[in-house]
């Protein structure tokens, strides 16, 4: 035990106690987390240097509206402020009013015109430094404006490449919102009483156990999950890659025999995977310990952050990190370099990346048959686990348990696996093992 | 006094290779061993065997009166053949880990390391990463790493591979100062010189096999001198008229150095004595068999390339750093 412990000593202090590895965990996610506000000024820098967008939209109108569409698509295209004339449609006007500065104006073909020359042109005009040329081509369709029964059809907006997209899409707001207002015009419906009445104020409360209510805040409820999750995957990730590539170094520089007049390979082994875990919690009680001071600071929600979490959180660790740290260590121990590993690595990486692709479905329905199952399936289950007990419908305590005991089993198993692999591949040099060679090792040792 | 080593009928292949194959031995206490051979003979794979790194096939093992080098690990000192130190750690903190896991505690590390370092004539890079060090001063730190503990039983396996002249005499020198404080060394090498200057037994293994199995003077003893090696005062004299006198059974020129074959019978003082009256001669020597004869007496017939075997076991260029044996 003894010496299982001075390795551990090693592996932790040659992974975690250098520039680099202070540098990656700590110092890289402080420097982008400050870095956000700078990008957003240069975003906001980026904006304003647009260059301006000067063109035409053709226009072909089949629905006979006459005058009074042209104008209201041209005074839309020239507005500066669309929630003042669209208080019906905040998200359109959103989108309009950030487009890039253009000049936009329009030209009216008529009816059922001969768009041959303007397609032509769509066709040929399109780079970016063209200004003062079509831009696009609108057909508004015959019943955009009088019903055909009780249905309406729109328009058609053809455009040409390489063009803005916020340019497009302040000329499809102005069109729409044009048809829009005459619609309402003609229904005789006034835009600002129907905002009003469509506006009512909604005041979600949730309910203590102690009958307090505090506001609700269902993005919380659905990001809790997925941190937990990504917090548990780069705390087990971070210190098997370090596992595997510490394994490796030993191999390759022959210091392995070194090692073994010393220790047996289980102790090396246990050793290893014990220190890289020390690592591994490092940066999970790191990243966890800012992101519980994040949500206390900036809210009051903090009735998902259980103790019990943060428990149920540190042991489904352990057993992740142990199922995964054995078949790194047995990798390691198989190959030569880490390029060999990188074949037998995939399938492991696979494996593990279920939990990612599988969050959604899990953490919007937590109790279901899918998410069930898989939470008694090792080597997921800790993942899964983590998932489900982050939402606001956490599994019941019969099921968190058995999840572990599996887990625990499922570890034993990798570990055991892993041992005969580690013990055999250490001081095996030369072509690089697969799948199968390695399961003959395993019936070997 | 109880042995260190006991093998028998041990035996090892790995796949259709046969490795070792089926071998006695018994290494006694305090004993100095040389397990000579050239590559690919054994050598290795009968060390680790001892080591417990490997297990045989067959056969029974004992080492320092346990079944299995396991249970005795901080008794025994082991530099192995591939051998490599931590590249980014210092060299103080890469002494202090292997004598850790030997069970030395680091008060008396403290001492040991820095009496260590001065006794190679490294004292002044313990503070230095290992990366830093040259290829000999690792391997210095490295049998550093592997008597720290004061082992009862030291195994190296081929220690002076990539040494030069001066630090394999340092080394062996040291490797004299274990073996007087009483640790049983055993040692393993493809350059019979080196075996010839160090030990006082000799283990000879060839494909899997012993061959040889006793002390530098019972070797020397069984092996009368065969030729007389001489030199020319006079280089216009031919050699050849030297096939004349009585008892040379022939002359040959072999590496350089002008050899006479003593014919059977004649006693080696007499026909020196006639070659001096019969040639200017300015040196004239009895030529003992040395190690690499014999071992190539041994295995001469199953070995048909004489010339790259006497090459490899003088520790020739081409295979001095290879030492690939599996």
């Amino acid at each position: 035990m003894k010496r299982v412990l001075q390795v551990a000593r090693r592996e932790f202090a040659s992974t975690a106690l250098t520039k680099g590895f202070l540098f990656g965990a700590i110092i890289l996610p402080a420097i982008m987390a400050a870095a956000i506000p700078g990008i957003g000024w240069l975003a906001a820098k980026a904006e304003e240097d647009a260059p301006v967008v000067e063109g035409t939209i053709a226009l072909i109108d089949n629905s006979g509206g006459g005058e009074q569409l042209t104008d209201r698509i041209s005074f839309r295209l020239q507005a500066e402020d669309f929630a003042a004339i669209d208080p019906t449609n905040p998200l359109e006007a959103v989108g309009a009013v950030t487009g890039s500065e253009s000049v936009i104006e329009l030209d009216p073909l008529g009816a059922d015109a001969d768009d041959t020359e303007v397609r032509e042109a769509l066709r040929t005009q399109y780079t970016e430094d063209v200004n003062g040329e079509v831009l696009a081509l609108a057909i508004i369709s015959e019943h955009a404006i009088t019903p055909d029964g009780g249905d309406y059809s729109g328009f058609e907006l053809l455009h040409r490449r390489k063009l803005d997209d916020r340019v497009i899409s302040k000329m499809r707001g102005s069109i729409r919102g044009a048809i829009k207002d005459i619609r309402f015009d003609r229904a005789e419906i006034d835009e600002k009483q129907l905002a009003i009445l469509s506006s009512v104020n909604s005041d979600t409360q949730e309910v203590s156990e102690t009958g307090e209510t505090t506001e609700s805040n269902p993005l919380f409820g659905i990001l809790l999950p997925i941190a937990m999750m990504i917090l548990l995957m780069i705390s087990v990730m971070t210190g098997g890659q370090y596992l595997l590539t510490t394994t490796i170094e030993e191999k390759s520089s022959r210091i392995v025999e070194v090692l073994l007049s010393a220790v047996s390979p289980m102790e090396l082994m246990f050793g290893k995977i014990l220190g890289q875990m020390g690592v591994g919690l490092v940066l999970m009680a790191i990243y966890s310990g800012v992101g519980a001071g994040a949500l206390l600071y900036f809210s009051s929600t903090t009735g998902l952050l259980t103790p019990q979490l943060f428990v149920s959180l540190a042991v489904f660790f352990v057993l992740a990190y142990i199922m995964i740290a054995s078949l790194m260590a047995a990798i390691g121990a198989a190959v030569n370099d880490l390029r060999e590993a990188q074949s037998l690595m995939t399938p492991v990486m696979m494996t593990f990346m279920i939990p990612y692709f599988l969050v959604f479905p899990i953490s919007r329905a937590p109790n279901s048959t899918l998410s069930t199952v898989l939470s008694f399936i090792p080597p997921v289950n800790p993942f899964v686990m983590v998932i489900r007990m982050g939402t606001n419908s956490p599994p019941p305590l019969w099921q968190v348990l058995v999840s572990a005991l599996i887990g625990a089993v499922g570890a034993y198993a990798f570990v055991w696996f892993a041992a005969k692999v580690f013990r055999v591949g250490l001081l095996m040099y030369g072509k690089p093992p697969n799948f199968k060679t390695l399961i003959r090792w395993v019936r070997m040792a | 006094m109880a042995d260190a080593i006991v093998m028998e009928k041990v035996r090892k292949t790995f796949g259709e290779k046969v490795a070792v194959a089926g071998m006695d031995l018994a290494i006694p206490q305090g004993a100095l061993y040389g397990f000579i051979g050239p590559n690919g003979a054994g050598k290795t794979t009968s060390i680790r065997m001892i080591m417990s790194i490997l297990f045989p096939d067959s056969g029974a093992l004992e080492v320092l009166g346990k079944a299995s080098a396991v249970e005795s690990k901080d008794r025994i000192g082991y530099l192995p053949e591939e051998r490599g130190v931590y590249k980014k750690m210092k060299v103080w903190d890469f002494l202090t880990h292997m004598g850790k896991l030997k069970g030395i505690d680091s008060q008396v590390l403290r001492q040991r390391i820095p009496d260590w370092l001065t006794r190679v004539k490294l004292p002044e890079v313990a503070g230095k990463k290992c990366e830093e060090l040259s290829k000999g001063m690792q391997q210095k730190i490295q049998f550093i790493g592997s008597v720290i503990h004061e082992p009862d039983l030291i195994i190296l396996d081929e220690p002076f591979s990539g040494l030069d002249p001066v630090n394999m005499r340092l080394l062996r020198e040291l490797i004299a100062e274990e073996h007087n404080r009483g640790a049983t060394v055993i040692f393993s090498t493809h350059v019979m010189q080196q075996a010839e200057q160090v030990c006082d037994h000799i283990v000879m293994i060839h494909n899997g096999e012993k061959m040889l199995d006793s002390t530098i003077e019972e070797i020397r003893a069984s092996h009368e001198p065969t030729s007389i090696a001489f030199g020319l005062a006079d280089r216009a004299f031919d050699p050849e008229q030297l096939a004349a006198v009585e008892g040379v059974a022939s002359v040959a020129q072999i590496e350089g150095q002008h050899e006479a074959e003593i014919a059977q019978g004649f006693d080696g003082r007499d026909v020196m004595r006639q070659m001096m009256n019969a040639a200017p001669l300015d040196r004239v020597e009895l030529r003992r068999p040395t190690l690499e004869d014999v071992f190539i007496n041994i295995v001469q017939g199953e070995s048909g390339d004489d010339a790259s075997l006497r090459a490899q076991l003088r520790g020739g260029v081409a295979t001095e750093d290879e030492g690939g044996e599996s």
